[in-house]
């Protein structure tokens, strides 16, 4: 409403300005040859200057003298005959009036309506900092700015990096687990998403550095399908056709029917001339394939509810099944990382349900809160 | 809410605009004149509404407000405060609203200072302004509009191309942009004087200031930009033929013939319609300029964006306003009254054969830079026309211009004596001569050519200051009086010499570099020594640097002559990893006025480095020479015939273009 | 002379200028422009060797090889054909194997090996050289762009 009062006032004022000219006695308009009357006068003394000056000949300034001279009477004689314009008030003064206030807010709202965006207010970075609310891009940029002052924090660098990922920051995501595995070592998670975002950065191609990523992520944990499912590609794209085919019926034969990545393993065995193998038992994965593909595919806006929705989806999943601990500890890293430290204390203590103080897990826990600066303790709000 | 308000108060502007378009006109043919002078208001109103749209928008680039795409697009919160406020006209919206900026800027003069003009020439003049700024409004807003929103904001911003990152190129657009619109003014008088159908005394005393002080600023505007593309691109180039340098080029080709026969109008009313045809050429040419870069017709550096409305609209801005300028003087050219006559032999003479020699080159620059697009649509042939095309035909050409500049200010006006001045010049040519033979002698033979050259530029210099002593009457007279004599001389005879030594200072430096530049490529392992010109280099070995937004490596250089050693040379290869740039860091040195030029190349396995590096002697006369003609723009600004007319409030105006600068 | 004479030598002799500037500028395109070509239109059009010309197209993938310190060698390919460059100097910060490059020059005599002496690469992220750009997609290849093989 300000915003519009505010328009109104500007249009008024730009309006009062142009019309004030109208609203005057009319004066009399003078010859324009009284105009190059006054320059050859002037001509006629600068000349005088230049000749006392000694700048000019005597010959030549004559010259120039009595030119000047014939072009001051020529113009004397037609200001005579033209003599004054009577002044002039026609019609034309109410319709220009008519034309100037009906023109600037035709015009000027018309116009506006079709290419402005009102209402919208200004978002100086800095205020977007000051209070993020549920501004995700200020989220991560904020978890950025951090990290920039405090690269050394492994923690935040490791849950930045699939974030990452999902945005379709592919070369940040690399950047990322890059420095979470130098500062917090190698998990099989971290060695597999690192992989992961090389695949993905250099279009789909398994490189001989992703390949030993997930190699070191296999001799960590035999299970990690995503690390078995990249190197069974990287198999393939090498031409070992057998070896590959091999591989995927490997991992197929371990992973559950509906698990996320199964199409896509069905689809390269019958690609690869085998046939589709039976379902057998699970184990719980990162971000897939699928799901990267995925966010290949949305626009930005999709991402940014994406990643959103994984830490909401991480949270509702540890509501049900509330025994994994790895869960617990990336679901408060994570609220950490956002900034939304009250949701990160309410985890905490739902962690504590699940892990009590006394065990070992919740010890971690507890450790980790301190490390965090996050109080299990607080109230409820 | 202030963003939006920004952007509205362009909108008005655009409306305003309109309203100066045509009530003022109505005003003239009416004789009515309250609606006349009520295109001075609208002008001054104009311009506070585009320049409170411009600070809104240099607001949102200084807070970081990535809600507005521009800002997101070409800015970076870690961006320092200086590259975050260039920013705003680093870019294809913004720098349309600072082109749009300027020229209503120098519609608000015209109508604050134009007081002395007749009403009816002020009114015509402020309209046709209005005319280009109601097009670039509408361009902006509908095309290319800086104003517009990204919902939700983005966190961070995709930062500016770091080769823009840079203080030089910060302010090369905006001299630029001083001297291309510069001449709408120009070009506004002469559409007025077409429309009006006669030219007024004053008419002459308003252009030649306007055109002086728009070309004063395209100098400077090219010269930097000239510079910055040495040390910057680090291929040891100064000047590439690139189309859209021709595109700055070209208007300021013609704003030079256009200073000349104003000159020439002034004085003696005559080459009348001729001027108004230079003043309608030059205003297209920058036009023609901002379409080439805008529309992204050619691909190049400076092409920000490509997008076909955008260029078919600014094309159609082209057709229109050349369009219709040219079609009008062919209606009412026959018109204006032809003023005064003169002899071939004259200043006057002189000075057109300055204006015949100038407009070909143009013509021909123009020529090089279009034909590649013209031959394409036609034919589908590919073609491109690069420095060869434009030193035989733009350096030929030039060649007899520089030899009769020196006679243009010691001929007469009306009708001059041609043996006289080449008797009054044989000092200068004779001692051009001497200096294109020591040059021969000193180079050990070599190309004929370049001595000349030399010659032609030592010839220039000092046949601009024969004037000066001429005029002074010294060894005729005794020293004092020569001494007030020469004191006592209009400023815009010093602003002539100035302009004219510039010239040979420029034109020097050319020769020299192109001519006598060493340049070695070679690859180079720490330790290794290289003989560079008179200096030896000694390569030290590489360094890994870190700066706020890039990483870079840096070689270390040793520079010594004679086996001592003098200083040092850093050059380094940098990469910025927010956009993925490598660029080049040329390491100069200035020794005098000449510069020892390296450039890194890739590293090779063996811990060697390619290095390119070139000796330029006497390279910084280019810049020089461009500065001193820009000095004798301004000194000529500052003389007081050119205030006259109504002396007390013109004197104003002279300040105000000055501070336009 | 009257002043008719007068006025007719005036114009005569700026017609004579400009004449003498029109041919001037036709020798200039005779002599100092170079055409555009990519790989696949060399083998249509025969270029006399010593003829200035600009090729465009993509660097080939594993071509760049250096000679002794500063001469390279590398391919030029638009997919249909390929011509081996010679260039000595230092080669643009934008030169990348797969990316576009544009090499002017000419052929030796007696070789298929183009010699080049100015090599322009694309400037930024999303410049490539528009002859470049144009010609390849006409030949269907695409830019930049690399198979996706998941």
């Amino acid at each position: 409403m300000l915003f519009w009062i505010l328009v109104a006032i500007l249009t008024a004022a730009v309006a009062a300005v142009l019309v004030l000219p109208l609203m005057r006695a009319a004066v009399p308009l003078p010859s324009p040859h009284s105009h190059d009357i006054e320059v050859y006068r002037d001509q006629l003394d600068e000349l005088a200057r230049d000749r006392e000056a000694g700048l000019i000949g005597g010959e030549e300034a004559e010259l120039a003298r009595a030119e000047i001279a014939r072009r001051l009477l020529a113009a004397s004689a037609a200001d005579a005959t033209a003599g004054q314009s009577a002044p002039k008030r026609l019609l034309s003064s109410r319709h220009a009036q008519a034309f100037i206030f009906l023109c600037l807010p035709a015009i000027g709202v018309g116009l506006y309506l079709m290419t402005g965006s009102p209402g919208v207010p200004a978002q100086p970075l800095a205020a977007r900092l000051a209070s993020p609310g549920d501004d995700i891009n200020i989220l991560i940029a904020n978890a950025e700015n951090r990290l920039a002052l405090n690269p050394g924090d492994g923690a935040g660098w490791d849950l930045l990096a699939p974030i990452y990922m999902r945005s379709g920051r592919v070369d940040d995501a690399v950047d990322a687990y890059d420095r979470a595995i130098r500062l917090m070592g190698p998990t099989p998670a971290r060695l597999g998403g690192y992989a992961e975002a090389l695949v993905v950065q250099s279009g789909g191609l398994v490189t001989a550095e992703a390949q030993s990523a997930l190699e070191k992520a296999l001799a960590l944990d035999s299970d990690d399908p995503r690390s078995e499912f990249y190197l069974a590609l990287g198999l393939r794209q090498e031409g070992k056709r057998a070896e590959a085919l091999a591989a995927f019926r490997k991992l197929a034969g371990k992973s559950p029917a509906d698990a996320t990545w199964m199409p896509f393993v069905n689809r390269h065995i019958a690609e690869l001339g085998g046939p589709p193998p039976d379902a057998a038992g699970a184990a719980p994965g990162n971000p897939t394939s699928k799901d990267i593909a995925a966010a290949d595919e949305m626009g930005a806006g999709d991402r940014q509810a994406m990643i959103r929705g994984m830490v909401e989806s991480l949270s509702s999943r540890l509501k049900e099944d509330p025994a994994n601990f790895e869960g617990w500890t990336r679901l408060i890293r994570s609220y950490v990382v956002l900034d939304q430290r009250d949701k990160a204390e309410e985890a905490l203590r739902e962690g504590l349900k699940a892990f009590p103080a006394t065990g070992d897990e919740g010890k971690q826990l507890l450790a980790l809160g301190r490390e965090l600066g996050i109080d299990a303790s607080g109230e409820e709000k | 809410m202030i963003i939006e308000l920004g952007h509205y108060a362009l909108v008005l502007a655009l409306a305003t605009a309109i309203i100066q378009a045509w009530l003022p006109i109505a005003g003239v043919t009416r004789g009515d004149r309250a609606l006349m002078e009520l295109a001075s208001s609208a002008a001054v109103v104009c311009f506070l509404l585009v320049a409170f749209s411009f600070a809104v928008l240099t607001f949102a680039y200084v807070t970081s407000d990535f809600s507005v795409r521009n800002v997101w697009e070409n800015s970076h919160s870690l961006k320092p405060l200086i590259y975050k406020m260039t920013g705003v006209w680093g870019n294809h919206e913004g720098s349309m609203l600072l082109w749009l900026l300027i020229l209503v800027f120098f519609s608000a003069l015209v109508s604050l200072f134009g007081r002395s003009l007749p009403e009816t020439l002020k009114a015509t003049v402020l309209a046709v302004q209005a005319w280009i700024a109601g097009a670039f409004a509408l361009f902006i807003l509908l095309t290319s509009n800086p104003f517009a929103r990204l919902i939700p904001a983005p966190g961070e911003g995709k930062d500016l191309n770091p080769v823009l990152q840079d203080i030089g190129l910060s302010i090369h657009p905006p001299l630029l942009y001083l001297g291309y619109v510069g001449f709408s003014v120009c070009f506004s008088f002469a559409v007025a004087a077409l429309i009006e159908g006669r030219i007024d005394a004053a008419w002459a005393r308003w252009v030649r200031p306007w055109t002086l002080a728009a070309w004063t600023c395209l100098t400077a505007g090219i010269a930097m930009g000239s510079y910055w593309a040495y040390y910057e691109l680090g291929w040891g180039g100064w000047w590439f033929w690139d189309p859209v340098e021709n595109a700055s080029f070209m208007p300021w080709l013609a704003g030079t013939a256009l200073l000349h026969s104003a000159l020439v109008m002034e004085k003696r009313e005559a080459l009348k319609i001729w001027t108004v045809l230079l003043a309608i050429l030059t205003f297209s040419l920058s036009l023609l300029g901002t379409f080439l870069v805008r529309s992204g017709v050619l691909t190049s550096v400076h092409a920000f964006a490509t997008d076909p409305t955008r260029g078919v609209f600014i094309l159609a801005i082209l057709v229109i306003f050349i369009g219709g300028a040219f079609s009008l003087f062919a209606l009412r050219a026959s018109h204006l009254k032809a003023g005064g006559i003169f002899a071939p032999i004259s200043r006057e003479g002189a000075l057109v054969l300055n204006n015949l020699i100038l407009t070909t080159a143009t013509a021909t620059v123009l020529t090089g830079t279009l034909y590649p697009l013209l031959l394409e649509a036609l034919t589908g042939d590919k073609i491109s026309v690069g420095a060869p095309f434009f030193n035989m035909t733009f350096g030929l050409l030039m060649l007899p211009l520089i030899a009769v500049v020196p006679f243009g200010p010691l001929l007469a006006w009306k009708r001059g004596d041609l043996a006289g001045a080449a008797q009054r010049l044989f000092a200068a040519a004779a001692i051009g001569l001497v200096v294109a033979a020591t040059c021969y002698y000193a180079a050990n033979g070599g190309p004929v050519l370049a001595p000349l050259g030399i010659g032609l530029g030592a010839y220039l210099i000092l046949g601009a200051l024969t004037d000066l002593v001429l005029r002074s009457g010294l060894g005729k007279v005794a020293g004092g009086v020569a001494w007030r004599r020469l004191t006592g001389l209009p400023r815009s005879a010093f602003g002539t010499a100035l302009a004219h030594i510039g010239l040979g200072i420029t034109l020097i430096g050319i020769v020299t570099v192109t001519a006598f530049q060493t340049e070695v490529v070679a690859e180079m392992k720490p330790g290794a020594m290289i003989d560079v010109g008179r200096y030896s280099l000694r390569f030290d070995g590489m360094r890994q640097g870190r700066g706020p937004n890039y990483t870079e490596e840096r070689g270390h250089f040793t520079v010594s002559r004679g086996g001592v050693a003098v200083t040092e040379i850093w050059s380094s290869k940098r990469l910025y990893p927010a956009r993925r740039m490598p660029t080049t860091e040329a390491g100069i040195r200035t020794f005098g006025l000449s510069q020892l030029y390296v450039s890194l190349g890739d590293q090779m396995a063996g811990g060697g480095i390619v290095v390119r590096i070139w000796w330029k002697p006497l390279i910084l006369c280019i810049w020089g020479g461009a500065l001193v003609m820009m000095a004798g723009g301004i000194v000529s600004l500052s003389d007081r015939r050119l205030r006259v007319g109504a002396p007390s409030r013109a004197r104003k105006a002279v300040l105000a273009t000055g501070a336009a600068e | 002379m009257t002043r008719k004479q007068k006025r007719l030598a005036i114009i005569g002799g700026g017609v004579g200028f400009l004449t003498a500037a029109v041919l001037l500028v036709m020798f200039a395109f005779s002599q100092a422009v170079a055409y555009f070509y990519v790989p696949g239109d060399l083998a249509k059009a025969s270029v006399a060797p010593g003829t200035r010309i600009r090729l465009g197209g993509l660097v080939e993938t594993g071509s760049v090889k250096r000679g002794e310190g500063r001469t390279v060698t590398f391919n030029v390919t638009d997919t249909l054909a390929t011509v081996s460059v010679t260039y000595t100097g230092i080669l643009p910060d934008l030169f990348r194997e797969g990316q576009g490059v544009v090499a002017e020059g000419a052929f030796a005599a007696g070789s298929p090996v183009f010699v080049a002496d100015t090599v322009l690469a694309k400037h930024d992220e999303t410049y490539m050289p528009k002859d470049v750009a144009d010609r390849l997609k006409a030949q269907g290849v695409t830019l930049g762009g690399k198979e996706n093989i998941r």
